[in-house]
């Protein structure tokens, strides 16, 4: 019998500072990415509002430069990758019959550095201009020649901090995966949401010690006077182009694999069929992990890196589609002869499968090199990353969300407005980027902040902008939805779309923070679902009730981030002329950032020197909550 | 791995520490630092020319880092598949990073 601790119980704004449960995280994970993902949404409207009618003086073209670096940069890192990580924190642990993550501190200590580094980002707004040198801020566009104000240095370090947050993420999915499945789930049992994100958690931990490297990099250059982008100086502008897209084209595949993910679970849900072909799932999903890290210079066909390069990335980078191909067959054939019930994560999955077949398509025809040469930078390339981005990861993400909605807060998405917002969401963005194509075509250059009447662009950019704003009412009905079925009473059933297949669907909606009860025993691929063909109850129990050891709550977490939210802005102003002389002193002689740091490893001494063994759960109180045995 | 196969080759981890007891790490450590030693001494004595002397250093260091990874990090053992997985993933993206950008950004 374990010796009980006593611990103490935050309520409140502190219980949520202070968690350390994955379930709890997740939810601040998706209300922050919800944040990023509305300014980054706004940003978005605000473009295309500019961009409606030729000549359009609605903003200047700085803010535009700013708008469409904020858009993409708060898109990708901001919005969709914590919505990637609520989902997997809610998910992977119910989903492989876990407590919790591997590391519920370092958890928590993921999510503060995220939210800190992306505040950081959008303080820009209100501290002397953003970065407007586009979101993969290209040297020399980036360096302190040709961008002046201090934008590109919260780019910098916004995302260096972010960043942080990210990679921290990545591990602990990669340690809780490989180490904290049920018994009984080898590799070749676990859910394909587990699997995907098992390969994107790897993808992180390869692709974005790259990034980390050119941020610093490009920081050194910037505050500290370095010269590794300077070509007067000896340095070489093409070099942060190899660094950024060998991040960024893992990075796209890290974004889309989730979303793979959690249609390989909606769809066969929602067929009452298993899904077809999993093991291809499973070599299908390794290989386009494998093959993302051998085809990052296709951005860069154009910079000159001769035929031979060319080439050989090129089919590198049309290789990608097979085993896409495999992927979207197998939803196809999983849906083949199933009981389909057109439910609105259902059809967000349904949505995404046409959508990004069409995102891969144009996907194949950029990869072709000398065709490339006429498509690069213009709203053709605008129109691919798109479709593969919105039409398929944010589809992809809001299937999910109304999926898992119900397990994460114990209530159901209303179908009607989930429904409605499905409709306005897809003829939206097929008005809005459809059309993109063919303006691309015609000669519409990326980034630019205005055109010329009478080229042919007038009607299509119209069109794109009346889509950009049906997909806006369609997110707007989701969070209405969200909205409303928070008033409602909790209370929906274990399983309520009746035929859950994996484990996260054994257990109460939302499940007690211990999760299992008894951890169960996974006897077959799709465990619950297993079960109730053997006409069982639930989940055969593999371990007899106990004492359940919990990890306590700590505002560790919280405190470290803010260290190093200070000193990343000491750090950034560290070379400014301030008229004030106190600043001065402070920010030119590194005293901020010392302060920042010293509050970071303080925080991080007091947990080495503290050992908290965290407390227990006895078993009479889990007899008292009443949860089936 | 479920976590009864974690807990057999913890044991087995064990088993295998009990048996090699601290022998078989004093001679990889005296191994380790005659390593050091010769790469000291080719430095020292100068070699044939510096290009011989650079790969020997290399060559020294290699062998170093595979015996540490082996005997200290452990992944000559049991139930180390994981990490050594991992760690050639990381070896053949970073280097191929690395050849790729050598290749066609300075040439």
């Amino acid at each position: 019998m374990a010796h009980a601790h006593s611990v103490k119980r935050h309520k409140g704004l502190m219980d949520w500072l202070t968690t350390v449960d994955h379930k709890k995280i997740a939810i601040l994970y998706l209300l922050a990415g919800g944040l990023f993902f509305g300014i980054g949404g706004i940003e978005a409207v605000l473009i295309r509002l500019q961009l409606i009618k030729p000549m359009n003086d609605f903003v200047s073209a700085q803010t535009f430069n700013e708008l469409i670096t904020m858009h993409g940069t708060t898109m990708i890192f901001l919005g969709v990758m914590p919505v990637i990580f609520a989902l997997m924190n809610a998910v992977i642990p119910l989903q492989i019959g876990a407590r919790d993550v591997a590391f519920p501190f370092l958890n928590s200590l993921g999510f503060w550095t995220f939210l800190f580094g992306g505040l950081l980002l959008n303080l820009s707004w209100i501290m002397g201009g953003a970065p407007d040198a586009g979101w993969t801020s290209y040297t020399p566009l980036s360096t302190t020649t040709y961008s002046t104000t201090h934008g590109v240095d919260f780019y910098t370090v916004g995302l260096q901090i972010a960043g942080l947050g990210t990679l921290i993420g990545g591990i602990n999915f990669l340690a809780t995966i490989i180490t904290m499945r049920a018994p009984g789930m080898s590799f070749m049992r676990m859910p394909m949401f587990t699997w995907t994100s098992f390969i994107t958690s790897a993808m992180i931990l390869f692709a974005f010690p790259a990034i980390t490297v050119g941020l610093v990099l490009l920081s050194f250059d910037r505050i500290l006077g370095a010269n590794f982008f300077e070509v007067s100086n000896g340095g070489n502008p093409v070099l942060w182009q190899h660094i950024f897209w060998i991040f960024g084209h893992p990075e796209v595949y890290i974004l889309i694999l989730p979303a793979f993910g959690v249609i390989s679970e909606v769809i066969p849900t929602f067929a009452r069929k298993r899904l077809f072909g999993y093991s291809s799932m499973v070599f299908a999903t390794i290989l386009i992990a494998f093959l993302g890290f051998m085809v990052w210079a296709h951005h860069m066909f154009t910079t000159g890196l001769g035929p031979v390069a060319n080439a050989l990335f090129s089919i590198a980078t049309m290789l990608i589609a097979v085993p896409t191909g495999i992927k979207i067959f197998n939803w196809l054939f999983t849906m083949w002869g199933g009981q389909i019930r057109f439910t609105s994560p259902n059809l967000f999955a349904i949505g995404f499968i046409p959508t990004f077949v069409m995102g891969g398509v144009t996907g194949v025809m950029l990869a072709s090199a000398p065709a490339d040469f006429q498509f690069h930078d213009t709203y053709f390339v605008v129109a691919h990353f798109h479709y593969v981005i919105v039409g398929g990861l944010v589809s992809g993400l809001l299937s999910g969300l109304h999926y898992w909605w119900p397990k994460m807060f114990g209530r159901m998405l209303n179908e009607s407005l989930g429904k409605l917002s499905f409709w306005f969401f897809i003829i939206g963005f097929h008005l809005t980027f459809f059309v993109q194509h063919f303006l691309g075509l015609m000669g519409m250059q990326r980034r630019v902040f205005t055109y010329l009447p009478n080229q042919g662009f007038d009607t299509l950019n119209m069109v794109s902008t009346v889509g950009a704003i049906l997909m806006g009412i369609g997110i707007l009905f989701f969070l209405i939805n969200a909205i409303v079925t928070a008033f409602k009473p909790k209370g929906v059933a274990d399983d309520p779309w009746e035929d859950g297949r994996t484990l996260e669907w054994a257990i109460p909606s939302p499940p007690p923070e211990y999760n299992f009860k008894q951890i169960p025993l996974v006897r077959g691929i799709d465990a619950l679902w297993k079960e109730k063909m053997a006409g069982n109850k639930g989940m055969t129990p593999a371990e007899p009730l106990g004492p359940i050891h919990m990890p306590s709550p700590t505002i560790l977490p919280f405190v470290m981030s803010v260290g190093i939210f200070i000193a990343g802005l000491g750090f950034m102003f560290s070379k400014e002329d301030f008229s004030n002389s106190f600043m001065s002193l402070i920010f030119n002689n590194w005293i901020v950032v010392i302060i920042g740091l010293l509050i970071t490893f303080g925080s991080m001494l007091l947990r080495s020197l503290y050992d908290d063994h965290g407390w227990h759960i006895e078993v009479e109180e889990l007899d008292e909550e009443g949860v089936k045995a | 791995m479920t976590s009864a196969d974690h807990q057999a080759t913890h044991d087995a981890v064990k088993h295998s520490q009990r048996h090699e007891g601290p022998q078989k790490h004093i001679i990889v450590f005296i191994f380790s630092i005659i390593l050091t030693a010769i790469a000291f001494a080719a430095v020292i004595a100068g070699g044939v020319n510096t290009a011989f002397t650079v790969l020997f250093l290399l060559l020294m260091a290699i062998i170093q880092v595979l015996v540490q990874m082996g005997y200290w990090m452990h992944l000559k053992d049991r139930g180390h598949m994981m990490p050594i997985i991992f760690m050639i993933g990381g070896f053949f993206v970073a280097g191929t990073a690395i050849v790729t950008a050598l290749y066609w950004v300075w040439w």
